[in-house]
């Protein structure tokens, strides 16, 4: 097991490593076979890892900071919820690799990017097995600057350069908060081993709990761009696709819901940091969808969607489901990955138009890509027997279950949620893929390639649901396999009431449906293209995300911007530079008035020596008669 | 000898104050500003002399006479200069020679 | 009558310097200065050193100021009164100059006014004694800065 672990974890490092240091020496295939190669073969790693797994287990590889009373050895934690996450970062991982080879083929920067991707990929599963606290933040900050890099890789322009700055300063507002919370929790138990940490929450006060789950909370807010630190996830699409598919939608973002999952048992005793998260989580996934509802980006309404899921999951941790929410990340990390290539596909056809409202028709040239966003974007509106639909349906059963004011309200928010996630998703398909063709299209046999790799994830998306079926239906793989994990067990419905709860959320799941179907098919779809120049003031107002970005322009930007402005001509130019340059200036009026002195008249000097000698003379006088 | 060693020293700063006086004045004339020098150069040799009776040794007088051979050498440099200079300038007058103005 | 004797002498010095450094010919300031280096040197003698009394008349009246008249008239100045004389102005710092320093020397030599011991002289001998056996090492430099000298001025002084 511990060999499983560490080839698992050493693969894609030794692989990004290769590939930044001497990825230019070796031949391009070579080099493309080979990243590919690590990335599975850390998922056969996993799949061998699960194959053997009994119970959990901790290992420890290697000493690593040891400090009097401080110490975080490199050790690795397996459990249900990291053995299920790590199967999946390495599949889904697996298959971007092979997509980003084919979607790059004409990138001429290839090893600095397939380097990050790799170190990427050994981030994140540093994050997900890390036993202790410091090891898992490596693993938190390893990703979110390779996310960094990646978004800005083509840095030439600077919106993306930009954009990626964006990413990384609100996450690290996020990453403070989580520090705090690390440090507070070594201070006040003098560990970092989150087992250890999780049995002990008893023993401190349940106000300090609150401070240090809402800490974690805010951590988990950055990284999984929830409200108010959504920000930088849209703009995050300024990277290559696959990227957007890897790290924005599929894998990294899910860290700060990773975090709370692994931390529940700590925190999940304060009511007030469950429901804080709850909270959080329903405002962001009302937020993505409705945002989603009126982008014309076809990246940008995947990312939306992507902030609405990660809120349910949010909402699911905060309702102490954990196994529900673990089985949406795992079925969402399938289809959102798999609606990020397919964008990605008719993106390339498309020769980079993103606009949605220019596509049309794509049903037909691109026949494959149409049938795997279609099951993506099923998947997404939660249409009954996908994936999605049972997944998304045992975080919104559970909620329900909690029978608290509070986690009703938050039921409603989720179920209008879920009509307007399956409206959004159905106007999307229907405005790609849907009307006549009026573009051109860029086929290539690297488009063909890419299509591949949609098949298995869009049949691992339809097919999610068998993970964990409802009671009714025989019980699922991940309630049993989830069953010892702190709040893995979730509350058991009457049978009667889960069909009920199931069949509300799929009727919602339908009407979205409907509706898009009245709104964006046939001749309404020419209609609502010409409406889209002239958008109404809701339409603009959700276009423009709430108007987040212009309200942080307002209280946070612009302040700061006007201090350093005052800092830099009124601090540092006027008063710091303009004295050491009046200083200067005066040394050296000071000198030149002294240097008239050296006039070169032997006589002058004379005169000078004589009177300094006069003045010596006089001093010692003085001296002696006082 | 009831002569007080005050009054010779006296005396030898009235002479160094007239030799350094003429060399401060006499700036349009590099050889009056030389003999101003030897005046001055004298007034020391008489403070040495003076202390040499007053403490009964021979060092200073001997420093006298030192500074009389320092005193021949540097004559010799000096006019030696000055004959320069003014084959160079055709005249002695030191504010003319200002090339070492900075 | 030793003491009658260098006051005298010293009113002699004196007025020869005065004299001489207002003196408006070179030659003339050379002769006054020649009285005054005389009168300097039975000074000398009278404070028992008559090594340096003898050198003084030797060196300094005979050769130095020699020396000094030599160039003057070599260097043919054309008519002595062209060359300018200083003005009061100039005479004002060296006047100041003057009282501050006679000034201080007199506040620093009046503090006890006492008489010299009594005491014969320091006789040639004694004098030759300390010269070689002592400073032998600064007659060697005086001599190779004598030379430098003699160099130096070949130097200076030959035609191109």
């Amino acid at each position: 097991m511990k060999l499983y672990l560490a080839i698992m974890l050493l693969l894609p490092l030794a692989g990004g490593l290769t590939s930044a240091l001497a990825g230019r020496l070796l031949p391009r295939r070579l080099l493309e076979f080979l990243i590919c190669a690590t990335v599975w073969g850390g998922f056969v790693c996993a799949a061998l890892a699960a194959a053997s797994y009994t119970a959990p287990l901790t290992v420890n590889l290697a000493p690593w900071i040891t400090a009097f009373d401080l110490g975080a050895p490199l050790s690795l934690y397996l459990d249900p919820l990291s053995l299920s996450l790590a199967v999946m970062v390495t599949f889904v991982c697996g298959l971007i690799h092979i997509y980003s080879v084919f979607y790059m083929a004409e990138e001429g920067d290839y090893p600095r990017f397939f380097a990050l991707l790799n170190l990427f990929v050994f981030a994140m599963l540093t994050l997900l097995l890390a036993e202790n606290l410091p090891l898992l933040y490596l693993g938190w900050e390893g990703v979110g600057f390779c996310s960094y890099l990646l978004i800005g890789f083509w840095y030439q322009d600077k919106a993306n350069a930009d954009a990626g700055r964006k990413a990384f300063i609100t996450t690290r507002i996020g990453d403070t908060a989580l520090v705090i919370g690390i440090a507070w929790l070594f201070q006040l138990f003098g560990t970092f081993s989150m087992v250890q940490l999780n049995g002990m929450a008893f023993l401190i006060p349940g106000g300090v709990v609150t401070a240090i789950g809402v800490l974690f909370l805010i951590g988990a807010m950055g990284k999984s761009a929830q409200v108010p630190l959504q920000v930088w996830l849209p703009d995050a699409m300024a990277g290559p696709t696959p990227v957007s598919a890897m790290i924005h939608a599929a894998t990294m973002v899910t860290a700060g819901v990773y975090l709370l999952a692994r931390m529940f048992p700590f925190f999940g005793g304060s009511a007030v940091v469950t429901s804080a998260i709850a909270v959080t989580g329903g405002i962001t996934a009302f937020y993505g969808a409705s945002c989603a509802v009126a982008q014309r980006d076809l990246k940008r309404v995947l990312a939306f969607s992507t902030i609405s899921q990660i809120g349910y999951m949010m909402l699911g941790v905060g309702a102490g489901a954990i196994t529900a929410a673990t089985f949406h990340l795992l079925v969402h990390a399938f289809f959102k990955a798999l609606l990020f290539l397919g964008a990605g596909c008719v993106i390339t056809a498309m020769h980079h138009e993103q606009d949605i409202f220019k596509m049309g028709g794509l049903r037909r040239s691109l026949p494959v890509t149409f049938w795997c966003f279609l099951a993506g974007s099923a998947c997404l509106a939660g249409i009954p027997l996908t994936g999605g639909f049972f997944s998304k349906d045992s975080i919104i059963g559970a909620l329900w279950l909690k029978g608290v004011p509070l986690y009703q309200a938050l039921y409603v928010l989720a179920l209008i949620t879920a009509l307007l996630t399956s409206f959004y998703s159905f106007r999307l398909v229907y405005l790609v893929f849907g009307g006549e063709t009026n573009a051109h299209i860029h086929g290539s046999r690297e488009l063909k390639v890419m299509e591949l790799v949609l098949v298995p994830l869009a049949l691992l998306g339809l097919c999610g649901g068998v993970l964990d079926l409802p009671g009714y239906l025989g019980g699922g793989f991940l309630g049993h396999f989830f069953a010892n994990l702190a709040g893995g067990k979730a509350a058991e419905a009457p049978q009667a009431t889960e069909i009920v709860l199931q069949a509300i959320a799929g009727a919602l799941a339908l009407a979205g449906l409907a509706a898009a179907h009245v709104a964006f098919s046939g001749k309404a779809r020419a209609k609502r293209i010409a409406e889209a120049d002239n958008p109404s003031a809701l339409t603009s107002f959700l276009f423009h995300a709430w108007h987040f970005d212009d309200l942080y322009r307002l209280l946070f930007i612009r302040p700061y911007a006007a201090l350093s402005g005052f800092l830099w001509q009124r601090m540092d130019e006027g008063v710091i530079d303009d004295s050491l340059d009046r200083l200067a200036q005066g040394v050296g009026a000071t000198g030149t008035w002294f240097g008239r002195w050296t006039a070169g008249r032997i006589s002058l000097y004379i005169v000078s020596f004589a009177a300094g000698g006069a003045a010596i003379l006089g001093y010692l006088a003085w001296v002696t008669l006082s | 000898m009831s002569i007080p060693l005050e009054h010779v020293i006296i005396l030898a700063s009235l002479l160094f104050a007239m030799g350094l006086g003429c060399t401060v004045a006499w700036r349009s004339n590099v050889i009056m500003m030389l003999i101003g020098i030897e005046i001055m150069l004298n007034a020391v040799m008489l403070v040495f002399v003076g202390a040499s009776a007053r403490w009964g040794v021979a060092d200073g007088q001997l420093f006298a006479l030192l500074i009389m051979a320092l005193t021949s050498a540097e004559v010799s440099l000096a006019l030696a200069m000055v004959v320069y200079l003014h084959r160079r300038k055709k005249t002695v007058n030191t504010d003319v020679f200002d090339s070492m103005k900075g | 009558m030793e003491t009658i004797v260098f006051y005298i002498l010293a009113a002699v010095t004196l007025v020869g310097t005065v004299l001489a450094i207002t003196a408006r010919q070179g030659v003339h300031a050379i002769v006054y200065l020649v009285t005054s280096f005389f009168a300097l040197a039975l000074i000398f003698y009278l404070l028992g050193a008559p090594m340096v009394a003898s050198f003084e008349v030797i060196i300094y009246a005979g050769a130095i100021m020699v020396l000094f008249l030599f160039v003057i008239m070599m260097l043919d100045l054309g008519k002595p009164e062209k060359i300018q004389t200083p003005k009061l102005y100039d005479w004002c710092p060296a006047i100041l100059l003057l009282v501050v320093i006679t000034g201080s020397m007199g506040v620093l030599a009046s503090r006890a006014a006492t008489p010299l011991n009594a005491f014969a002289g320091i006789s040639v001998q004694e004098f030759s004694f300390t010269l070689f056996k002592r400073y032998g090492a600064a007659i060697e430099i005086i001599s190779m800065q004598l030379l430098f000298a003699l160099v130096g001025a070949l130097y200076l002084g030959r035609r191109r």
